[in-house]
């Protein structure tokens, strides 16, 4: 379990994180959620799909990164080989505490203290010696803050494709150079027939709502299933 | 005369009538211009019977056919999850006899006989019951544990299951879908006359503060006072009190002892000196009720054995008494009404036949509802001889509990494995596994309501040995039976690891609903 203590300035005055670790944090995520605002950045080299929470059973959007538990086909010679990082994981080693922040309109920035990325000697610092946030801090805070907007305009949209149906559960079957096989279940995408089929009135307020595009870019997205499959293929051979 | 069918005046409310009327507005488009108009008519004073909490697996279909959401159904109708039924003290009435009757089939089921093989075992060490060593069911109902999980969609299983409910609300549930979404018209009041056309057919019901109504088909729902088949048609009732002794409820509502208290994903039904108690879990209580016979039980007896099984709670609740008259009309379709639910008929609630009866009525009805009054006697006809062959089965299955019991410490028990009252067809198919295990092709009509497995489950839950010994052959396929059992034991391993408990799945769905896909 991670302990989380809330950032402060003075007990976090020396703290430093190393960005060279910070990706560490999804060296074994096979899935990784996202928002939707990364989209167009994910989509040129990762699949975007939908899984269901295990907690909640609600959809969440996640980058497809590895087709086994524990595999991030991206993560090669203990480093991040894709050209864009998740916001999930570049928001390591900190997080929103959302109980607080629902009162008080604030938000609460904790550090994951186990987080190996943390130390006193390399890496970024929070805070100059006078106590005030460091620019690295504020980009924190910033990508904390993108995830947290995120998560409503992920809301909506998972909203608009339960209630126009456009859900669907994704089958694969994918037999590796090696002859070795998976069938992959628990995933989902967009049901392009059922996208198709939809009058005039929805599709408008889709595109007014700015969500056909990002419908579209998770269609698209789905080609790089190939580009899974081939970093597959050579990490086997 | 060749009218059409063009409207369905339904009589009565409660479960059997919205049922019914939704399955025919679903089917027939009546929320449309050219649909069939359905029309429900329901008294104001008439209080619902409230029992019959326990479903069959059919009730998912039922829903997902009327277009219901499941996560509105659990939320609304304080509804859980129903996995079969755990038969206690059924064998000999000591306190560790119980066998379980689930939902799911027995492993390999469709590939090849395991009972003889189980049959084979007894004696060796690691032997299980059937039910147990059979089906990974058992494991989840004693661990109680749901059969899905938040991630699955609605009316998906990862073990086959049912639904407990409370039937007041299912009842409002069911009227609010029926009136708002799929256009049944719903009148509140009083019948007080049935009017007959020159053929012999209802012309139209009066009724106290409207006009009469008039119909192409009625269906009476009127509960046990069956106001058009029995008391207009003057259809006769066919008791088979002289087959199922049961013939009074008392039934109280237990409140768990605080909003965490787990909830059974089974029904449990305990054998009592003159009858057995049921025990269902709902959300926010259980339904518990003894039904027993009079005959060997005064009322007073049967509240100090309902007393005992309830506990300290008991003093606070109200009892409530209800007849059971078992048996059922000898027809269910005379001329243009057609009777569902205990207007057609009742049996003890051993087998939760009373909902499943209604929702294959409805079902039947809606399905097949003819076009015109020519072809009306032609679907009657049919209608009438599926189910007296239903009704004469689920009584053969009822009775099967009773005669394979080996408690003596009442008459009530002893009598009923009285030869003379055991019917003629359950004789025969005793006769018949005494040499093998009950097999599908004993029940071979489309209209069957128990299947072979649920046969085995309670033959060999109460100790039935059909004899192999003349054909030991049966047991050749020995690898086939062992990787089942093996089998079973992973899937149960699986199961017990993977699903959470039921009390923790039914407030996940408060909470956030399962998806529909």
């Amino acid at each position: 379990m991670a302990s989380l203590v809330a950032v402060d300035n003075k007990k976090h005055l020396n703290t430093k994180v190393d960005l060279n670790k910070v990706e560490h944090h999804g060296a074994n995520l096979p899935l990784i959620p996202v928002v939707l605002a990364e989209f167009i950045h994910l989509a040129v080299q990762y699949p975007i799909v939908l899984t269901k929470n295990g907690d909640t059973g609600q959809f969440v959007f996640s980058a497809m990164l590895g087709f086994e538990e524990n595999e991030n086909l991206f993560w090669q010679q203990a480093q991040w080989q894709g050209l864009y990082v998740p916001l999930q994981i570049r928001r390591q080693p900190f997080f929103v505490e959302t109980s607080d922040a629902k009162h008080h309109n604030e938000l609460a920035v904790c550090l994951n203290t186990d987080s190996p990325a943390i130390s006193e000697e390399i890496g970024q610092a929070l805070f100059d010696e006078k106590g005030d946030e460091s620019s690295y801090f504020k980009t924190v805070k910033a990508n904390l803050t993108q995830l947290l907007l995120g998560e409503k305009e992920n809301k909506v949209l998972i909203a608009t494709l339960t209630s126009m149906a456009l859900i669907k559960p994704m089958s694969l079957d994918i037999t590796f150079m090696n002859q070795s096989a998976t069938k992959l279940a628990g995933l989902y995408t967009i049901d392009e027939v059922k996208l198709a089929a939809l009058n005039n009135e929805q599709v408008l307020s889709l595109h007014q709502s700015g969500l056909l595009s990002a419908i579209h870019t998770m269609m698209i997205s789905l080609g790089q299933i190939h580009t899974l499959i081939d970093l597959k293929n050579k990490s086997l051979s | 005369m060749n009218k059409l069918t063009k409207k369905v005046v339904v009589v009565g409310g409660g479960i059997a009538g919205w049922l019914t009327a939704g399955r025919l507005a679903a089917k027939h488009k009546s929320n449309t211009e050219q649909g069939l108009t359905v029309v429900l008519v329901e008294s104001p004073n008439i209080p619902a019977i409230g029992v019959g909490e326990g479903t069959w697996p059919t009730m998912r279909s039922t829903l997902s056919a009327l277009g219901i959401s499941e996560t509105d159904f659990i939320r609304e109708c304080d509804a859980s999850f129903k996995q079969g039924a755990k038969f206690a003290k059924w064998v000999d009435g000591s306190e560790d006899d119980f066998y379980y009757h689930p939902l799911v089939l027995p492993q390999g089921f469709s590939q090849g006989d395991l009972a003889a093989h189980w049959l084979a075992k007894q004696g060796q060490a690691g032997t299980k019951s059937f039910s147990e060593d059979v089906c990974f069911q058992e494991s989840v109902c004693e661990n109680g544990l749901a059969p899905k999980t938040i991630r699955t969609p609605e009316f998906a299983a990862v073990a086959n299951y049912a639904y407990h409910l409370d039937s007041v609300k299912f009842s409002v549930f069911l009227q609010k879908h029926c009136t708002e979404k799929l256009g049944v018209t719903h009148i509140i009041d009083n019948v007080t006359g049935v009017n007959s056309a020159p053929n012999g057919d209802i012309s139209s019901v009066s009724t106290e503060n409207n006009a009469d109504i008039t119909g192409d088909l009625f269906v009476d729902c009127t509960g046990f006072s069956s106001l058009l088949l029995g008391q207009h048609y003057q259809v006769p009732f066919k008791s088979c009190s002289d087959v199922l002794f049961i013939d009074t409820a008392l039934a109280v509502q237990v409140p768990y002892d605080d909003a965490d208290s787990p909830i059974a994903s089974h029904t449990v039904s305990t054998g009592q000196e003159a009858g057995w108690i049921w025990d269902i879990g709902l959300q926010h209580r259980r339904g518990v009720g003894y039904v027993y016979s009079s005959k060997y039980s005064s009322e007073e007896q049967a509240r100090e054995v309902l007393a005992k099984y309830v506990g300290d709670k008991f003093s606070s609740l109200t009892v409530r008494k209800i007849p059971i008259v078992s048996g059922h009309r000898e027809k269910m379709w005379q001329n243009n009404c057609v009777a569902v639910g205990l207007s057609a008929g009742f049996l003890e609630p051993l087998e939760a036949s009373a909902l499943v009866m209604v929702e294959l009525s409805a079902q039947m009805i809606s399905e097949q509802l003819p076009q015109s009054r020519d072809i009306m006697d032609i679907a009657a006809k049919r209608f009438n001889e599926t189910f007296l062959y239903r009704w004469e089965k689920i009584i053969d299955f009822l009775k099967l509990h009773y005669i394979l019991s080996k408690r003596t410490d009442n008459a009530f028990w002893t009598d009923n494995r009285n030869p003379e009252s055991i019917p003629e067809s359950l004789k025969e198919a005793m006769a018949l596994w005494q040499y093998r295990a009950p097999a599908d092709h004993d029940f071979t009509s489309n209209n069957e309501v128990f299947p072979a497995a649920s046969y085995q489950y309670v033959l060999y839950g109460m100790g039935f040995k059909s004899d192999y010994s003349q054909n030991t052959y049966a047991l050749d396929n020995i690898d086939f039976a062992q990787h089942q059992f093996a089998q079973n034991k992973k899937l149960t391993d699986k199961a017990v690891s993977t699903l959470p408990k039921n009390r923790e799945l039914i407030n996940k769905i408060i909470e956030f609903g399962f998806n529909r896909i």
